[in-house]
């Protein structure tokens, strides 16, 4: 839009000065046609004031000797002629002029424009006018002229005029282009500080409103529109939030009380099953509260957060999970702290869902082993069966599953983990180890922060 | 541990939810324990002041009040009681708060019973607990004061740093001891950054050859955690 509106600008401002110019060049050399033309006419007037009646009573142009010596010069730039009203040549300056004029019409009260080339004199190109005027000796027609190189100096001014005005009004339109375009993106500046702040509203950002000040006048009732769209969205989505988190935690009792009662029988195998039932349920439950309380909660992912800490402590609380499992849990980490900015109960929960992932497609007797890595990452290895290159892609979608799952998870696990990874603006990836199992990496901001974050 | 000898420990349940309580009620006598349970804060800060117990359970979201500002007023009373939270919020900050508030442990709903006898004997095992004296893992009890160990009845010799350490494996039973903590607690001016290993090698090979059911783990990169089968 920018871009457009410049290109008209401009195009605006080019056509502009092209009219300028030529009507300024239109109007000088006009006037200067003008002005010869009534120094012609004066010229003529002054001829006919020298033509006297002679004695046989034809008319005689007497010149002052001055004048008549001037005109006579071969350099002269002027030229006569100067016929009765019998078409009778009364005086002529040079004669050849004179041949010429005498096979003219008669000339009458308006001036009429001639132009000739060759007179034979030492100049070429005369312009100049044939005029009718009253004299001593009666009426007359005077042709006057004027070489080309006479009038050659004004026109070579004019045309240095015109050329310097060319050059300022050039000048002019460039400068004002220039404003009018940073002008323009001023103006625009804040709408696109609107469009920025619009892009980044997601499902996760509906907090987000766009700036209603420094925006200009005509586009805030779209920016007010807007912004009470995005208020009823999000009412929308936080009381579809609220149910979900609401729901889940409802069906958390009565879970509780089913949990234990079936703890409390004694029986046969049916029960056994029926124990295996609720406690997915327990879990599913469990995990829909948690992204429940993702999409409605804003993280706060600023605290200093030690990495390799986070993951030592889940593999400590989990490790007897793990073994009642009869899998075996490990951690290796360098001595050092891995410092990122973060959630430490949040990236606690993931690596939680990660190791508790890894476990269940572990064989009997395994062990998992989690690491932290001094670039900011955790990563979980197991030896379970591997990811294949096609369920890599899927494996992160909510309420996914494999094809041959076995296991009682609801396929949330995943989604959660790189829900959180995301909010911490972290990656997630899964690849195959050298030796089989699954790799997961879990990579969080850069520790940037390391050196100044020590006491 | 046999019902005959902890049946004077008592346990103070405060939970509103009557199902809930029952049920808890039920796995804990059947545990072994004598249980009180109430329904609401005034009742448990009565039973509290009035009865001697050696635990407290106690659920957040009571009808009269909210069961952090019990905890409060019991620590600020110079109780002791190790008190576990019970709680259906587990968002972070309530857990936080809880332990802040002095609670020693928490549990978030739903959970299974055999976890909240777990955490609840963790809990008196303690030192200076009901159970903190005399230690039990399986056939193997260890007499704090005495500095006996014995396996199903029979004495066994361990040396000093490996009762230390079967010391607090047992006192946290179930649950990983991290080596650090190990190497803080037994080595305050030596540096013997393997002796840990060690000496819990030959510990387990101690226990093992005199037919101890219980058995230490390896949790690698870890620490060490004692399980009673």
């Amino acid at each position: 839009m920018q871009l457009r509106l410049a290109v008209r600008v401009m195009a605006l401002y080019v056509a502009a000065t092209v009219v300028v110019i030529g009507i300024l060049m239109f109007r000088a050399y006009d006037t200067a046609r003008s002005l010869s033309e009534q120094e012609l006419v004066m010229r003529a007037s002054d001829l006919a004031k020298y033509v006297v009646v002679s004695p046989d009573g034809t008319p005689r142009l007497d010149l002052p000797p001055r004048l008549a010596a001037s005109y006579d010069s071969p350099s002269a730039t002027d030229i006569f002629a100067i016929r009765d009203v019998g078409g009778r040549i009364v005086a002529a300056s040079p004669p050849r002029f004179g041949e010429l004029v005498s096979s003219w019409p008669p000339a009458t009260q308006q001036p009429a424009h001639f132009d000739v080339r060759d007179l034979g004199t030492e100049r070429n190109g005369y312009d100049g006018i044939s005029i009718r005027l009253e004299s001593p000796a009666g009426p007359l027609s005077i042709s006057v002229g004027r070489s080309g190189a006479a009038t050659a100096l004004v026109y070579s001014l004019l045309r240095k005029f015109i050329h310097d005005i060319i050059w300022a009004v050039s000048f002019l339109v460039l400068a004002a282009l220039v404003i009018g375009i940073l002008a323009i993106r001023g103006g625009l500046k804040s709408v696109r500080d609107v469009s920025d702040k619009a892009a980044a509203i997601g499902p996760h950002a509906t907090s987000v409103r766009l700036p209603e000040e420094n925006v200009p006048s005509e586009i805030t009732p779209l920016v007010t529109a807007v912004n009470r769209a995005l208020d009823r969205l999000d009412q929308g989505f936080a009381v579809q939030r609220q149910f979900t988190a609401n729901a889940a935690h409802e069906l958390r009792t009565p879970l509780a009380i089913v949990t234990a009662s079936l703890d409390a029988m004694e029986g046969n195998g049916e029960l056994e099953k029926l124990k295996a039932d609720v406690a997915r349920m327990n879990r599913l439950v469990d995990q829909l509260l948690r992204v429940a309380r993702l999409d409605a909660v804003a993280l706060d992912v600023s605290e200093p957060v030690d990495l390799k800490e986070v993951a030592r402590e889940v593999v400590e609380t989990m490790a007897p999970w793990a073994l009642a499992r009869k899998r075996t849990l490990a951690f290796s980490g360098a001595d050092k702290p891995v410092r990122v900015r973060g959630n430490a109960h949040a990236i606690a929960d993931a690596v939680r869902n990660v190791v508790e992932n890894a476990v269940v497609h572990s064989p009997a007797g395994a062990e998992v082993l989690v690491s932290s890595h001094s670039n900011g990452s955790v990563s979980v290895a197991d030896h379970g069966p591997g990811i294949s290159a096609a369920d890599q892609q899927r494996i992160f979608d909510r309420f996914w599953r494999g094809k041959n799952s076995q296991t009682e998870g609801a396929g949330l696990g995943l989604a959660i983990v790189q829900e959180i990874v995301k909010m911490h603006g972290g990656t997630i990836g899964v690849e195959n180890g050298p030796k089989g199992g699954a790799v997961f990496t879990l990579c969080f901001a850069a520790p940037a922060l390391e050196p100044t974050s020590e006491p | 541990m046999t019902a005959s000898w902890c049946a004077q420990l008592r346990i103070l349940l405060i939970e509103d939810e009557t199902r809930i309580a029952e049920l808890v009620t039920r796995a804990l006598t059947r545990a072994g324990f004598v249980v009180d349970a109430f329904g609401s804060c005034a009742d448990g800060r009565e039973s509290v002041a009035l009865g001697q117990y050696d635990a407290a359970i106690l659920d957040l979201g009571l009808p009269d009040g909210d069961g952090l500002s019990l905890v409060t007023a019991i620590r600020s009373s110079g109780n002791r009681l190790p008190i576990l939270i019970l709680t259906a919020k587990d968002a972070v900050e309530d857990r936080v708060s809880g332990l802040d508030a002095g609670a020693d442990d928490y549990l978030v709903k739903p959970f299974a019973m055999t976890e909240l006898i777990a955490r609840t004997k963790a809990l008196l095992r303690r030192p200076g607990s009901a159970l903190g004296t005399l230690l039990n893992a399986g056939n193997l009890t260890f007499d704090t004061i005495g500095r006996d160990v014995r396996i199903a009845d029979a004495p066994l010799t361990v040396p000093r740093r490996e009762i230390a350490i079967l010391e607090h494996l047992m006192r946290r039973l179930g649950r990983v001891v991290p080596k650090t903590v190990l190497e803080d607690k037994l080595y305050d001016d030596e540096l013997e950054s393997n002796a840990i290993p060690v000496h819990v090698h030959h510990l387990r090979r101690r226990l093992l050859d005199a037919g101890a059911t219980a058995q230490i783990h390896t949790v690698r990169g870890v620490g060490y955690l004692l399980t009673e089968s």
